[in-house]
């Protein structure tokens, strides 16, 4: 008779290779199963864009041969773009397209919309990463100390700039900030963007003033909502009281336990914020004349580009998608009651 | 009669035996004001603690039980307005700033709270919980407050501490929580461990452990304790003396085994009254004390429990009894206290 090992628990989990602790592991399983989910959120989307772009009056031959075009110039321009086709074809071979990583060429420059986005995307990308930074980076430190000593001079101050700031849409603080810093000292120039190939310097300082826009409303809420957070966990939660009773000083209590609670409630709403933000760019972009995403958007629709309408706007689902995996990743990643939870 | 008036009945600390009290808390009144109402949630709160000692303060919810000892630790909002002294190692508690404040606490005082699935931070390692209780006092590097932890621990009979130290609160049960909660507030060898309602979110057999833990500990380290809770028996089976509070004053202080069978106070005997026993007829009724706690904002002139007294005559309404030693170690307040012997359910009406 042979004796065989007993298989513990343990010995079974040390035992299988690579692949299968990759399939078995928590995160990766979220990241698959919501991949999956996205698929026909991210088809939704582009079906609705399809349908309204195909509503909406206005023709992309008739405006790029202009009013004196006859109708012969017209039809020949629409087989030309291919708008002769049925809808449901026009979609279908739009689609094949898509999913081989061609999104069609432009209606307007006959340019590869793809190759287009790439570099658009890294402009609109490089400008809303700044804002985040900006926002966050001065949010944090700026809402720890109003929770530090609440209703005092700091926090009342700190308070009044975040509703201030709140009431004023980000468009208005551009136009501000391009009139004191551009024209007034031309610290900065008003319009305009210099790649990051050209120096990281210039290139910063062409970003810096519309990061800044979009940075301001979104530092103010950020503000709002993390010193809000953190008074509430300092006066209603019992680890307060415990951390307090072990005689640390109020800075760590802040530091440690109510930060580190309240970073959560902050995740979700930058976690939101980052699918929704993408738009908020269209205005800011089209004043500092930035060519990113947003802008080719306005364009498209202005020449009635379908074509890139639907590039666009399928690429912003794709980030808004994306932005709430990373959040709910990140919570795994940081809260320890989910990263444990579902074994 | 007004609380200003009241406060001048104030009466002396009983005493037991002749050695120092480690604490020696009187007139404590604590009351919070707040958008024009005031609250006077302890009015005029007197007692000692013993080295090695087990207090147990008992109290339905709004007796001030809580408020007092969290007036001690320094723990209350700013709101509170706290005045009388607590006498702890030769300095008054009361009258230290926050900053002094701190060094006492965690390290002479510890206090252990009632819900320990809130009372523990949800995102932290258990092991960093207490090791931060443990470099909170005194200079002590990573792998001394690591072994300090471990320690503890064990101290608190925590099974299988070395994986434990690396989990976090939610992967523990109710019971272990505690005994974690146990091992931070024992971290820096507390002379005076508070322990308020520690085991009321419990269930009854790991409330029962929590208890022998507490009371083995107190033998093994000579920590005096006080303990808070609603629950006379729990007080009886373990406590050496017990103070039963009211409307944020003592109505009766006794060693254990006085208190029991001999009850003055009608309140302490309606509370007796009100705990199930096995010798009572099947599903018959409890019986119940009426009436409302008092209205902390508007005390009676006379005693607070005259309006819910079987026993109340004209004078309980018009001037609250004295808190006095009636009997050698016996407190009580009350102008008509009950006989002892009588029936159990006679306190209430």
């Amino acid at each position: 008779m042979t004796t065989t090992e007993p298989v513990t628990d343990d010995a079974r989990e040390a035992a299988p290779g690579a692949v299968a602790r990759l399939v078995h592991s928590p995160s990766v399983r979220l990241i698959a199963r919501r991949l999956v989910a996205a698929v026909p959120i991210v088809l939704g989307v582009s079906i609705l864009t399809f349908i309204v772009l195909s509503l909406i009056p206005g023709d992309a031959a008739q405006l790029l041969l202009g009013p004196e075009a006859t109708p012969e110039q017209i039809a020949a321009m629409h087989r030309q773009m291919g708008l002769d086709q049925p809808p449901v074809q026009r979609y279908l071979g739009w689609l094949g397209g898509a999913l081989t990583g061609d999104l069609g060429n432009s209606l307007v420059s006959g340019q590869p919309v793809t190759g287009e986005l790439g570099s658009r995307l890294a402009v609109t990308g490089e400008l809303v990463g700044l804002a985040f930074v900006l926002s966050l980076g001065l949010a944090i430190p700026v809402a720890l100390l109003a929770a530090y000593k609440p209703n005092r001079l700091f926090d009342r101050v700190s308070m009044l700039v975040s509703i201030t700031g709140l009431a004023v849409a980000n468009y208005v603080i551009a136009l501000l900030l391009v009139l004191v810093f551009a024209v007034q000292f031309a610290f900065f120039p008003a319009i305009g963007f210099v790649p990051i190939g050209q120096g990281i310097g210039e290139n910063l300082r062409s970003m810096l003033l519309p990061a800044v826009s979009i940075a301001f409303p979104l530092f103010c809420f950020y503000t709002r909502f993390l010193r809000g957070d953190l008074v509430d966990q300092l006066r209603g939660e019992d680890y307060i009281v415990t951390a307090r009773a072990k005689g640390i000083g109020p800075g760590q209590v802040l530091l440690r336990h109510a930060f580190r609670n309240s970073s959560f409630g902050l995740l979700t709403v930058v976690g939101l914020n980052l699918g929704t933000l993408i738009g908020a760019t269209v205005i800011i972009e089209q004043i500092f004349a930035l060519p990113g995403i947003g802008q080719l958007l306005l364009q498209a629709i202005n020449t009635r580009d379908f074509v890139v309408v639907q590039a666009c706007v399928v690429v912003f689902a794709v980030v808004a998608v994306l932005a709430n995996l990373v959040t709910d990743l990140l919570y795994a990643v940081l809260d320890p009651r989910i990263r444990y939870g579902n074994r | 009669m007004s609380i200003e008036e009241v406060s001048e009945l104030a009466s002396p600390a009983p005493v037991y035996g002749g050695a120092e009290p480690l604490l020696e808390v009187s007139d404590l009144r604590v009351r919070f004001d707040a958008k024009g109402r005031r609250v006077n949630a302890v009015n005029g709160l007197s007692y000692h603690v013993h080295a090695g000692r087990m207090l147990a303060i008992i109290g339905e919810s709004g007796s001030g039980k809580s408020v007092s000892s969290r007036a001690l630790m320094g723990l209350l909002p700013p709101t509170a307005r706290i005045s009388g002294s607590a006498r702890f190692l030769g300095t008054d508690l009361l009258s230290l700033s926050e900053r002094e404040m701190r060094r006492h606490r965690g390290a002479d005082l510890a206090m252990v709270f009632q819900d320990p699935t809130r009372s523990l931070n949800p995102t932290m390692r258990i092991g960093t919980q207490i090791t931060e209780a443990v470099r909170a006092h005194g200079d002590v590097d990573k792998r001394a407050a690591f072994d300090r932890a471990m320690e503890l621990l064990q101290l608190v009979r925590l099974p299988a501490p070395e994986r434990r130290f690396y989990e976090y609160p939610h992967q523990l049960s109710g019971g272990m929580r505690q005994r974690v909660m146990i091992a931070i507030a024992l971290a820096a060898d507390p002379k005076l461990l508070i322990a308020d309602e520690a085991t009321t979110a419990l269930d009854v057999t790991t409330q029962a452990q929590v208890m022998e833990l507490l009371l083995e500990l107190q033998e093994r380290l000579g920590t005096a304790i006080i303990m808070i809770s609603h629950d006379l028996g729990l007080a009886a089976s373990y406590a050496h003396d017990v103070i039963v509070m009211y409307a944020g004053r003592a109505v009766e202080y006794a060693p254990a085994s006085t208190l029991f069978s001999h009850v003055r106070m009608p309140y302490t005997r309606a509370l007796l009254g009100a705990i199930p026993r096995l010798e009572r007829t099947p599903h018959s009724l409890l019986p119940v004390t009426p009436g409302q706690p008092p209205d902390l904002t508007a005390l009676p002139p006379g005693c607070p429990f005259a309006p819910r007294c079987s026993r109340a005559q004209d004078d309980c309404h018009a001037e609250p009894p004295p808190f006095a030693e009636h009997e050698p170690g016996h407190w009580w307040a009350c102008w008509h206290p009950c006989e002892v012997g009588g029936p159990a359910e006679e306190g209430g009406r």
